[in-house]
C-alpha cells in the first residue's frame, strides 16, 4: 500500500489513526505493530515473515551481546550472525538474479534464473536491524527487552517501506514514553500534506513528461532539447517523489508522536557533490558513514587507504540503489567527483556564485541518466541526443510543444526545489485561516490527481 | 475546557480529521454505482476475501480488486476527475490524459509512436487473406486521424511529436501486395476539406459527411459515378446535438464545444447476424451518452444492407460489396447503398470465422477500411484467415 493513494487516505490512515488513539497508552505499541503488519501484508501477504525473522534474529542477537559483555569473543560472534543474516537475506531477494545473470554472462553458463519477488522494504529494514545491533555492541544503545517495543520499531509503519531511514537510537525515548502534543500533530499533519503534495502534485505531473518521452516515444526519436527537458523532468521526479515520501513519513511520525530524522534538506541548491550527499538521503549518507566508512578506518588514514575505503562505500552506496551495473556507475561516478573536490575542487567551488551550481546541475542531470536507464544501449542513445549526436531530422522541433504544455510544472519544480516557499510557509503560518487555505487546497487537488490515476475510460477507443 | 481551548488553537487538526473521517464515512454508506456513464464500463464491484485470491498474483489478487473497488466506488469520482482538468488547465497544460487542445475546440490524441511490430504482422494478415482468395478484387482503405488531416487546428508544435500518418499509411500501401489489391489513397481528398466539419471535435471518429469524400473517392475508383451530397441530404434523417464524444470524456476540458451528429436514413433493409431490425440507426441511442453508437446500431459481427436506391443496379442480377471495417466505417458504408444490391459489413471483433461469409457468398467488390491507429493497433485482423 503506498501513502499516495485513495485506498491508504480514506481507508488505512483514518482507521489506523482511530485504532492508534483510542488505544490505551500501555497497548499503542502493540498496535503500532499490528497495524504495520496490516500495512505491509497488503501488498505482500507472504513476505512478513521475512521482517518478522530479521527482527527477532536482531532483537535476540542484542540481548545476547548486552549479557554477555564481557565475553568479547562471544559479542563479536554475535554481531556476526546479525550481520551475515541480513545482509544475506538482502543478498538473497535483491541480488541473486544480478550475480547469476553475470555468472552466466561470464562463465557462459546457463543457470536458470530462480523466480525471486524482492519483499517490499527490504533494503530499508534490514539496514535498520543491522545498525541497531551494531549500535548495541559498540555500546551506544542499551538493548531494548520488551520484544513489542523493538518490533514496533522496526514495522513502524511510516518509515517501513522507503525510510527515512530511522536507527532505534533516533526513537528509543519515544518508544517508551510519547507525549502527544497537539502542535506537534498539527506540524505532523501540515508536513503529511506537503509531502503528498509534493509527490502527487509535482513528483508524478512532471515525471509524466520523463515517462512519456522514455516509454512511448524512445530515446532514438529525441532532440537534443527535449532529451535534456526529459532528463530535467527526472531530476525533478526523483527529488520530488522521494522527499515528498520521506516528508510524509515524517508527518506520520510527529502525528503518532515520533521526531524521524530529517532526510532532504534541498539538495538542489548544493554547491559541490561533497555539499549534495549531506543534503540528499541524509539517513543513508549517515547510515554508510557511521557504519561503513568510519569502521573501514574513514578519512584518518593513508591515501591510497583513503581512495580504497571511499570506493567501497560508493560501491555499496550504488549498488544498494538497485541489482544493475548502472547503479553501481552511478555511485562510482559520484566517486570521481566526490574524490576531485576532496584534492582541489572543494574551495573554489565554495567560492563561485554561479559556476558552482551550474557545475553540481549539469553533473547531476547526466548522473540521473545513469541512474534512470537500467540498459546500457539505451543510455548510450539517450546521451548521445543529449550531446547532439544522431538526432534525427524529423525530429527537430519536437521540444516546442514539450516545453509549452510543461514550463509551468518546470518552474513549480525549480521553485519548490529552493528554501524560499518553505521560508514563506514558516511565515504565512503564524496565520492560521492562511495555513488552512492553502493546504487545504493541496490535499484536495492531490486527492482529485489521485482519482484522475485511476482514470480508465473504456471508450471502445477509436472503435 | 482548557483542552478544547487547545484544540481550537490548532485548526488544522480537527479540520484534517474532519475531512478525512468524515469523507471515509460519506464514501462508506453511499451505495456501490453498477456502471459509469462518463467512463462507458462496468465499476469494480466489492471483492470477497477468499483464501485464493488472498495469495493470487496480478489483476485477480483480493489487495487488488479492492483497491480498485475503492477507486471506482470513491464518491463524487467524475466530480474529483473534472477537477484535476481544471487544475492541469492552472498549470497552463495544453492538454490532459493524453487529449491536446487544438483550435476551435478540437480535441486531438497525442499518437507518438506506432506499434511497428503488430502492424507489419496485420498487413502480412491482409498478404494471406488475399492470397487464399485470388480471385477476389479488393481494395485497401486507412483512414487518417484528424490530426493528420486537420493541420490548422493543431496545437504549436503538435505535428513535431506525433506520428507521420501520411508516411505511415504510404509505407502500407506500398507493401509488397498481391495483384488482387488496389490501395486508396484518401488523406489528400479529406485534407481538401479541411476547413470543413468532417471529423468531430471531442471524439475520435470522423463525420459522416467527412466520410462522403471517402466514399466518392471509393466509387470513383471502381468506375461508378458518385452520388453528391445534395442527393445524401435529401434523404431523410435528423441531427443530434449535444455529442461529448470519447476524447472530452477523457479531457474533460472546461471549454468543450459539444458535437451534432448528422445522420441519413439511406433507404434499405436491414439483417444484424442473419435478424431483421427496423431501422439503420438506433434513433433510441442518439438520446444516450455514446451517441456514435446509434449510427448502423454499433458494430455487429455481420450487418447486411439491402439496399433500395442502387443507381448502378442491373436487371437480373445482385451485386454485393464486403466492407470489413472498424467504427469509422459506420459513418461511410450506408453511403454504398447507392451502388451496390447489397452491401455486407463486418466486425471482425465480434465475427467467428471470415471463411463463414466468403464461403456462402460471392461478392463483387471487398473493402478493408480502417482508421490508421486502428489498423496499427488490432489484433483481430488475423481472423481474416479463417
Amino acid at each position: 500500500m503506498v501513502f499516495s493513494s485513495i485506498l491508504f487516505l480514506f481507508r488505512f490512515f483514518p482507521a489506523a489513526m482511530l485504532i492508534y488513539f483510542l488505544t490505551p497508552k500501555k497497548l499503542k505499541n502493540l498496535a503500532i505493530f499490528l497495524l504495520s503488519l496490516f500495512f505491509y501484508s497488503w501488498g505482500e501477504p507472504k513476505y512478513f515473515p521475512i521482517m518478522i525473522a530479521s527482527t527477532l534474529c536482531d532483537y535476540f542477537v542484542s540481548l545476547g551481546i548486552e549479557t554477555h559483555r564481557s565475553n568479547k569473543k562471544l559479542c563479536r560472534l554475535l554481531l556476526l550472525i546479525s550481520v551475515l543474516f541480513n545482509l544475506g537475506m538482502l543478498g538473497f531477494f535483491k541480488y541473486t538474479g544480478f550475480f547469476l545473470t553475470n555468472l552466466n554472462a561470464l562463465l557462459g553458463t546457463s543457470i536458470p534464473l530462480p523466480n525471486i519477488t524482492l519483499p517490499i522494504g527490504i533494503s530499508f529494514y534490514t539496514f535498520q536491524t543491522m545498525s541497531y545491533t551494531i549500535d548495541v555492541y559498540r555500546g551506544n544503545v542499551k538493548a531494548e527487552r520488551n520484544i513489542v517495543d523493538f518490533t514496533a520499531f522496526v514495522t513502524l509503519f511510516p518509515q517501513l517501506i522507503a525510510g527515512p531511514i530511522v536507527r532505534y537510537s533516533d526513537i528509543s525515548r519515544e518508544l517508551k514514553t510519547r507525549v502527544v502534543s497537539l502542535p506537534q500533530i498539527s506540524d505532523g499533519v501540515a508536513l503529511f500534506i506537503m509531502g503528498l503534495g509534493k509527490k502527487v502534485l509535482i513528483a508524478n505531473n512532471i515525471g509524466s513528461l520523463w515517462t512519456e518521452l522514455s516509454e512511448s516515444m524512445g530515446f532514438s526519436a529525441l532532440s537534443t532539447p527535449l532529451a535534456w527537458m526529459g532528463v530535467a523532468a527526472y531530476t525533478l521526479q526523483i527529488y520530488f517523489d522521494f522527499s515528498g515520501y520521506s516528508l510524509m513519513a515524517i508527518g506520520m511520525g510527529k502525528i503518532m508522536g515520533f521526531e524521524f530524522p530529517q532526510n532532504f534538506d534541498f539538495p538542489y541548491i548544493s554547491k559541490s557533490f561533497t555539499e549534495f550527499w549531506r543534503r540528499w538521503h541524509m539517513t543513508l549518507g549517515s547510515w554508510f558513514r557511521e557504519y561503513l566508512y568510519f569502521p573501514l578506518g574513514g578519512s584518518r588514514v593513508k591515501l591510497p587507504r583513503l581512495y580504497f575505503n571511499l570506493f567501497v562505500v560508493w560501491f555499496c552506496t550504488g549498488f544498494w540503489h538497485g541489482a544493475s551495473w548502472n547503479f553501481v556507475l552511478w555511485g562510482l561516478y559520484f566517486l570521481v567527483f566526490l574524490i576531485l573536490e576532496k584534492t582541489f575542487l572543494l574551495p573554489h567551488l565554495q567560492k563561485s556564485r554561479v559556476l558552482s551550481h551550474i557545475y553540481v546541475l549539469f553533473f547531476l542531470m547526466i548522473s540521473w541518466s545513469i541512474f534512470a536507464v537500467t540498459d546500457f544501449g539505451q543510455l548510450g542513445i539517450l546521451l548521445q541526443r543529449m550531446f547532439g549526436i544522431g538526432v534525427a531530422q524529423s525530429a527537430a522541433g519536437n521540444w516546442i510543444y514539450y516545453l509549452r504544455n510543461y514550463i509551468v510544472t518546470f518552474l513549480i519544480g525549480i521553485l519548490f526545489s529552493t528554501p524560499l516557499p518553505w521560508k514563506c510557509y514558516l511565515k504565512i503560518k503564524k496565520y492560521k485561516a492562511a495555513e488552512l487555505v492553502i493546504l487545504g487546497v493541496i490535499l484536495v487537488v492531490s486527492v482529485a490527481y489521485l482519482v484522475d490515476a485511476t482514470y480508465n475510460p473504456f471508450l471502445y477507443f477509436r472503435f | 475546557m482548557n483542552r478544547l481551548k487547545e484544540l481550537l488553537k490548532t485548526p488544522l487538526i480537527w479540520c484534517f480529521a474532519l475531512f478525512i473521517l468524515g469523507y471515509t464515512a460519506w464514501d462508506l454508506v453511499t451505495p456501490d454505482k453498477e456502471k459509469s456513464d462518463m467512463e462507458n464500463r462496468y465499476l469494480q464491484q466489492k471483492p470477497t476475501l477468499t483464501l485464493k485470491n488472498l495469495f493470487a498474483k496480478g489483476d485477480n489478487a483480493y489487495n487488488q480488486r479492492y483497491e480498485k473497488y475503492i477507486n471506482d466506488q470513491f464518491v463524487l469520482r467524475d466530480d474529483w476527475i473534472t477537477l484535476k482538468s481544471r487544475a492541469e488547465t492552472a498549470l497552463g497544460k495544453i492538454e490532459n490524459n493524453g487529449i491536446a487542445y487544438g483550435e476551435d475546440g478540437y480535441l486531438f490524441e497525442k499518437v507518438v509512436s506506432v506499434d511497428e511490430e503488430n502492424l507489419q504482422k496485420n498487413i502480412q494478415y491482409v498478404q494471406e487473406f488475399l492470397q487464399m482468395y485470388p480471385q477476389q478484387k479488393t481494395t485497401l482503405c486507412i483512414i487518417p486521424n484528424a490530426y493528420t488531416v486537420l493541420t490548422d487546428k493543431l496545437p504549436a508544435g503538435f505535428e513535431n511529436i506525433t506520428v507521420n500518418q501520411r508516411d505511415w499509411i504510404n509505407r502500407i500501401y506500398q507493401s509488397q501486395w498481391p495483384s488482387n489489391l488496389s490501395a486508396l489513397e484518401i488523406t489528400d481528398a479529406l485534407a481538401e476539406h479541411s476547413d470543413e466539419y468532417i471529423y468531430y471535435r471531442t471524439d475520435h471518429h470522423w463525420t459522416t459527411y467527412g466520410a462522403y469524400f471517402a466514399y466518392r473517392q471509393y466509387i470513383e475508383s471502381l468506375g461508378m459515378t458518385p452520388v453528391s451530397w445534395e442527393t445524401i441530404q435529401s434523404v431523410k434523417g435528423g441531427t443530434v446535438e449535444d455529442f461529448y464524444g470519447t476524447f472530452y470524456s477523457k479531457a474533460k476540458n472546461a471549454d468543450v464545444q459539444p458535437d451534432s451528429i448528422t445522420w441519413y436514413d439511406i433507404p434499405c433493409t436491414v439483417e444484424i447476424n442473419g435478424e431483421a431490425v427496423d431501422s439503420l440507426h438506433n434513433v433510441e441511442q442518439f438520446s444516450q451518452r455514446d451517441k456514435y453508437a446509434g449510427l448502423m446500431r454499433s458494430n455487429n459481427a455481420l450487418t447486411v444492407l439491402y439496399s433500395q436506391v442502387n443507381q448502378n443496379h442491373q436487371e437480373g442480377k445482385t451485386s454485393r460489396v464486403l466492407v470489413v471495417k472498424d467504427s469509422y466505417g459506420n459513418s461511410m458504408i450506408p453511403y454504398l447503398c447507392y451502388h451496390f444490391d447489397e452491401v455486407y459489413a463486418i466486425d471482425l471483433r465480434y465475427l467467428a470465422t471470415m471463411s463463414s461469409v466468403m464461403g456462402e457468398t460471392d461478392f463483387d467488390e471487398l473493402l478493408i477500411l480502417y482508421n490508421f491507429a486502428n489498423f496499427a493497433d488490432d489484433t483481430n485482423i488475423p481472423k481474416l484467415r479463417y
